[in-house]
C-alpha cells in the first residue's frame, strides 16, 4: 500500500495524497484517464506485474486496484 | 423542426403542460408522454427510418438484460461484441457504404483495373451516429459491470429517443439520463428559469452569430475569386460560426432538457479559450470525445501500454481519424481527425499533454498575453483543420489554403458591408466577453452572480431585441447533417 500511494503521489502531483480504500477517481484533482494510465504503468513496473484489460475494467476505487495487485502478488 | 421555429413552440408548449398538468407527478405517463413526443419530433425529421430507431431500441434492449444475466461470463462478452458489431454495422451500411465503393473503385482505377460498380440510394438516417453512440455504450458499460439495464422498456426507449437530443447531441450516457427518468419529476422553478436563460443564449449564439456569420463564410465553390485576405477571415469567422453554431445549438438542447426537469450532459466549455490542442478538445463537443476516450483510445492506450509515449500517440492517432470519420464518410472528415491527433504528438512527446492548461489573468482579469498567445495559436490550428472539415474533397481544400496563402493575402478582405462588419464585430465581442466571465460555469447566462432583477431583465430585454432585429435568416445547424 505504501509503495502505491508513493506512486500516486508522485504521478498525480499531490504530496500529501493519503489513499484510503474507498477513493475513486472522482475525489482527487488530476486523477483522469491519462494519468490513470500512468499510475497503471508505474505500479506495473514498480511491482513486476501485468493487468488484464479485465482487471482494470474492475478497478472503480483503490480497494479495487489494492485487491487486484494482492492477488496478481500471492 | 427546428428549435427555433414556431412549430417547434406549439409543439414542445403542448407537451409541457401535458407533461405538468395533465400528467403531473405521474413518472410513467410522463415517460410514455415523451416517448410519444420524440418519436413524433423524429418522424418530422424523418418517418421512414422511424421503425429502424424503434427496432435497435428493442434489440438493445434486450441484449441489455441478457447480457445482465450471464455478466462475467464468456456469453456475456459474445453478446456484448454482437452488440457492437451489430451497432457499427448498421452505421457502416448507412453512412460508409458508398464512401467504401468509391474509395476502392478509385484505388483500383489508378491500378489500370476497370471496375464495373455502383453506388447505393442510401438515405443516412438523421441521429444515427448519435443514438447508436447511446445504444454501444449501454451494452459495452453492462458487460464491464458498470451498471444494470434498465427493466423498464418505456425508460430506455426515452432515454435512446429522447428528442432534444436525438438529432445533434450531447450523447447522454445511459447512468446519466435513465436514472432521471426513473425518478419523479416535478416542475422546478429555479431548474426551469436556468433552462431558459440557457435557451436565450443559445438562440443569441445561433441567430445572431452563426447565422450572420454563415453570410459571411458561404465562399463555397466561388473560393478561387476570392483574395488570401479574404479566404482566411472567412476561415477564422467559420471556426466562430461553428462554435455558435453547435454550441448555440446545445444550449438550446440543455435548457429544453431543463424546462422537462432533466441534467442533460454538458457538451462544451468554452473551447475558444483552450491553450492547446488536447485542452480544445477536453472542451468541445465533450460527450462525443470523452465516449471515445473511454471505449476507443482507453481500451488501445492500455494495450500499447509498454511502448510509452509512442503507444499513446497512435492511440491517439488512431481515436482521432475515428473522430473525423464519424462526421461523415469523405476522405476530408478522416484527414480532419489525423490532422489532430499528429497535432497531440508534440504535445505528448514534450509531456504537455499531462500539464493541466491553467489560464492566467492579469491585472483585469483578462488573459496575460502569453496566455492569450497560446489560445490564439490554438484558435489558428483549429481554424485550419476546419477548411478540410467544410471542403468538398481534398483538392478542394489543398487549393483553398493555397489561395489563402497567395499574394493576396495582403489585400483588404472583401466580406461584406462595412457597417455589417461593425455590427458582427460588436456581437462576437459580446460573445467572447460573456463567455469569458462566465468560462466557470455551466452556461454564458447562469447568473448567480446578479441580484438585481431590473439588471437581468433588462440583460434578458436586450438579448431578445438583437435576437429579433439581427438574427440572420434560419439556416439548419451545421452539426444535423452527422
Amino acid at each position: 500500500m505504501d509503495k502505491i500511494q508513493s506512486i500516486f503521489r508522485t504521478v498525480l502531483k499531490h504530496d500529501d495524497l493519503i489513499l484510503t480504500e474507498n477513493l475513486s477517481a472522482n475525489d482527487v484533482q488530476g486523477w483522469d484517464s491519462l494519468s490513470h494510465m500512468l499510475l497503471i504503468s508505474e505500479i506495473e513496473s514498480a511491482l513486476n506485474i501485468k493487468f488484464k484489460l479485465k482487471d482494470l475494467n474492475k478497478m472503480k476505487q483503490v480497494g479495487d486496484l489494492v485487491d487486484i495487485v494482492l492477488s496478481k502478488l500471492s | 423542426m427546428l428549435f427555433n421555429s414556431s412549430e417547434f413552440v406549439i409543439f414542445f408548449a403542448t407537451l409541457f403542460a401535458l407533461y405538468y398538468f395533465i400528467f403531473k407527478e405521474k413518472t410513467k405517463s410522463q415517460n410514455i408522454l415523451l416517448l410519444v413526443a420524440s418519436y413524433f419530433f423524429y418522424a418530422c425529421a424523418d418517418w421512414k427510418l422511424l421503425p429502424l430507431l424503434i427496432a435497435a431500441t428493442l434489440v438493445y434492449y434486450g441484449l441489455g438484460l441478457a447480457i445482465f444475466k450471464t455478466v462475467g461470463s464468456r456469453r456475456a462478452t459474445t453478446l456484448s461484441t454482437l452488440g457492437v458489431v451489430f451497432g457499427i454495422a448498421v452505421l457502416g451500411y448507412f453512412k460508409y457504404t458508398n464512401f467504401f465503393i468509391s474509395s476502392f473503385q478509385t484505388l483500383f482505377e489508378s491500378l489500370g483495373l476497370h471496375t464495373n460498380w455502383h453506388t447505393f440510394k442510401i438515405i443516412v438516417p438523421i441521429g444515427i451516429s448519435f443514438y447508436t453512440f447511446r445504444l454501444l455504450s449501454y451494452v459495452i458499460d453492462i458487460s464491464r459491470g458498470k451498471y444494470e439495464p434498465a427493466r423498464d422498456l418505456v425508460a430506455f426507449a426515452t432515454y435512446v429517443a429522447f428528442f432534444p437530443c436525438i438529432l445533434s447531441g450531447p450523447i447522454d450516457r445511459p447512468n446519466t439520463l435513465i436514472p432521471q427518468l426513473q425518478k419523479k419529476r416535478i416542475f422546478d422553478y429555479a431548474l426551469a428559469t436556468d433552462g431558459l436563460r440557457q435557451i436565450l443564449w443559445g438562440m443569441f449564439k445561433k441567430m445572431v452569430i452563426a447565422d450572420n456569420c454563415a453570410a459571411m463564410t458561404g465562399i463555397g465553390a466561388d473560393y478561387m475569386n476570392c483574395s488570401g485576405s479574404t479566404l482566411l477571415l472567412g476561415t477564422l469567422l467559420y471556426t466562430l460560426q461553428m462554435y455558435a453554431d453547435f454550441s448555440g445549438y446545445t444550449d438550446m438542447v440543455i435548457g429544453v432538457g431543463k424546462l422537462l426537469g432533466f441534467q442533460l450532459t454538458k457538451n462544451f466549455a468554452c473551447p475558444l479559450f483552450a491553450q492547446n490542442i488536447a485542452d480544445y478538445w477536453r472542451k468541445w463537443h465533450i460527450s462525443l470525445t470523452s465516449w471515445l476516450t473511454d471505449y476507443v483510445f482507453m481500451p488501445l492506450n492500455i494495450k500499447w501500454r509498454d511502448w510509452g509515449n509512442w503507444g499513446m500517440a497512435l492511440s491517439i492517432i488512431i481515436t482521432f481519424v475515428l473522430i473525423g470519420s464519424w462526421h461523415g464518410a469523405s476522405w476530408t472528415f478522416v484527414i480532419f481527425g489525423l490532422y489532430h491527433g499528429l497535432l497531440y504528438v508534440p504535445l505528448i512527446l514534450s509531456g504537455g499533454m499531462f500539464k493541466k492548461t491553467k489560464i492566467e489573468t492579469g491585472k483585469w482579469g483578462f488573459p496575460k498575453l502569453k496566455t492569450l498567445a497560446k489560445m490564439l495559436l490554438t484558435f489558428f490550428l483549429v481554424s485550419f483543420g476546419l477548411i478540410l472539415f467544410r471542403a468538398d474533397s481534398l483538392t478542394q481544400a489543398w487549393n483553398y489554403l493555397g489561395r489563402i496563402f497567395s499574394a493576396s493575402l495582403f489585400a483588404i478582405p472583401a466580406i461584406s458591408e462595412m457597417q455589417d462588419k461593425l455590427i458582427m464585430s460588436f456581437f462576437i465581442a459580446i460573445l467572447l466577453l460573456v463567455d469569458w466571465v462566465n468560462r466557470d460555469k455551466q452556461h454564458g447566462l447562469q447568473m448567480d452572480n446578479i441580484k438585481s432583477s431590473v439588471v437581468k431583465w433588462l440583460i434578458y430585454f436586450s438579448l431578445i431585441v438583437i435576437i429579433w432585429a439581427f438574427g440572420g435568416s434560419q439556416e439548419r445547424f451545421i452539426y444535423f447533417q452527422f
